[in-house]
Formats: structure tokens, sequence, C-alpha cells
């Protein structure tokens, strides 16, 4: 009997190891595919050749994904690669290169 | 070097077979090409640049007036000033300036070193445009200016990627021309990176047809 709870035990052991290894690893998968979406709100961008422009200095940059600009509230909306990341001098740097002025950054991560 | 001046010629005419006065948005972004080619019936004019950054850019310039009859041929750059950007508004002032060549068809007189100068401004909201610009030429053999004003207004607002209308008016002045002074009621479409400008003068009996393409 004691050499069987012994022998259950370690077959508990053998095969939990492996899961929580398995749960780490899922879990620093998901953090790796964390994207983020920065939001700027910039002052000047009236029409599509203000949106064309921005659309293509950020589409440059090796960390972005998608452009996406919002005439209507006066926002560009930056999906970035899984993983990377755009510090705000960086987003400040590229919309004044595309000629516009920035309000302010927001950020959200899926 | 025939060859060359034929091909040059053929191209500038080719280019403004149809062929401005209000060169709009004379800078693109960072490492953008714009292309335009202007027409009135006074005058044919293309323009191609290229914007190293987005205060500057520089290209090639041709232009045959068709009421003054010559034919200019040069670099051209042109220079962001200032610009003022605010939530619903965009505003700008420019500087332009040229040097090439100009050729009196038709004179028998030699080609000439040309230039010219200009200066250009516009305030533009997705609703409202307004613009002006005016040039001096010094052609060598004679001297020309003009200066232009628009206004116009977007009966709709459309997002990026729509088709975008406006209903602009333009009043130009040319003291050299025989109509120093004319209305220009134009339409503009702009689509991506396309825009297109059709108007009518009525007293001079003349289309104006205006596009651009940047890419």
């Amino acid at each position: 009997m004691k050499t069987l709870a012994i022998a259950l035990a370690a077959t508990s052991i053998a095969f939990a190891t492996p899961i929580a290894g398995a749960q780490e690893a899922t879990s620093a998968e998901a953090a790796t595919a964390a994207q983020t979406m920065v939001t700027a709100k910039v002052n000047g961008m009236v029409c599509d050749f203000c949106a064309r422009a921005v659309t293509k200095v950020f589409g440059k940059e090796d960390a972005v994904e998608n452009v996406h600009v919002d005439l209507d509230n006066g926002e560009i909306h930056v999906t970035l690669k899984p993983g990377a990341e755009m510090a705000d001098d960086r987003v400040e740097t590229l919309v004044k290169k595309s000629g516009y002025d920035l309000v302010s950054i927001e950020r959200e991560t899926a | 070097m025939k060859l060359i001046q034929y091909a040059s010629l053929s191209l500038a005419f080719g280019l403004a077979v149809f062929a401005p006065i209000a060169e709009a948005r004379p800078v693109s972004y960072p490492g953008g090409w714009t292309v335009m080619q202007m027409n009135n019936g006074d005058m044919s004019a293309a323009h191609i640049h290229y914007s190293p950054t987005f205060k500057d850019s520089i290209g090639l310039y041709s232009e045959r007036n068709w009421g003054e009859d010559w034919h200019f041929t040069g670099v051209q750059y042109n220079r962001l000033v200032k610009r003022w950007n605010t939530p619903t508004s965009q505003a700008n002032l420019y500087l332009k300036a040229a040097a090439g060549q100009a050729d009196p068809f038709g004179d028998g007189a030699d080609v000439e070193a040309a230039g010219f100068v200009g200066v250009g401004a516009d305030w533009e909201t997705r609703r409202w445009f307004v613009s002006y610009e005016g040039r001096a030429y010094d052609l060598g053999f004679d001297k020309d200016a003009r200066q232009s004003a628009r206004i116009g207004v977007a009966p709709y607002v459309g997002d990026y990627g729509d088709l975008h209308t406006w209903l602009m008016l333009q009043v130009e002045n040319q003291p050299e021309s025989d109509t120093p002074t004319t209305l220009t009621p134009l339409v503009r479409f702009f689509y991506d990176v396309q825009l297109l400008e059709i108007g009518y003068t009525p007293e001079s009996e003349e289309f104006m047809l205006n596009w651009i393409v940047r890419f």
C-alpha cells in the first residue's frame, strides 16, 4: 500500500511539472502576443493628403502593423506589431515629421 | 543636343497638352512625390516634385504661356515657411522659386535664362478653403506677373478614403493678359491621392483642367 502511494505521488509530480511548464509558456506567449494600439490626437489633419502623409510616415516604422486615420476626431490609430513598443517621444517625432502637432497620446493593450 | 531639346519640348507639351496657377500643396510628406498638371486656356503647366521633408520640395516645372507666347522650363524649389495647425484647420505660408530658361516662341529671339519667385498661402478646414498665390517672372526678354485667390466650400464632409467634392470660385489677375481679371467657378474632386479640378472662365470662354497625383 505504502509503495503504491509513493508510486502515485511520484507519477503526479512527474506529470505535474510539465503541465505547470506548459502553463508558463502559454502565459509568456500571451504576453508576447499582446498588441498595443496607440491613439495620437493631433492638430491640423483636415484632408486626405494629410491622412496619407501620416499613414506613410508611421507605416515606415518597423514596430507598426497598421495605421488608421480618423479625420472626424483628428486621431491617428497606430496598431503595433505583437510585442513591439513605441515611446511617446517617437510618436511625437513622427507626428511632427508628418507636418502636424501632437495634442495627446493614449495607449490600449489587447 | 537638339535631340534632348526636342525631347524636352515634346515632354513639356505632352504633359502640358491641355496645361495654372493655383498649385495646391506644393510640398508633400517626407519621401513623397507629386505630379501636377494645370491648364486654363491661357497657359499649360506641369510640375513634378520630390519632398525630402514636409517643409521642402524640389522638382521640375514647365509652363507654356499661350497668351503671352513663351515657354519656361526650370528647376523649382518650394518652401513651407510656416504652418498653423489647429484642431479643425490648417493654414500654410509658402515661398516658391524657380530658375531655368525661357523660350519666346515665334519671335525668333534666343532662349534666355529665366526664373520666377512666388508666394502662396492657404487656410483650410474640412468644410472651407481659402487660398492666394502670386508670382513674378523674369523671362529675360520680358517680365510677367499674376496672382490668384480662391474660396471653396465642401457640400458634404467625407472621411479619409471617401470621394471629396469642393465647389470653388477663383479670381485671377494677370495684368499683361487681354482679359486681366477673370472669375472661374470650378469643382474639385479629391479621392485618395488624386485631385481633379474642372472649371470654366466665362470672360475668356476657356476651360480649366488641373490634376494632382501624389505617391
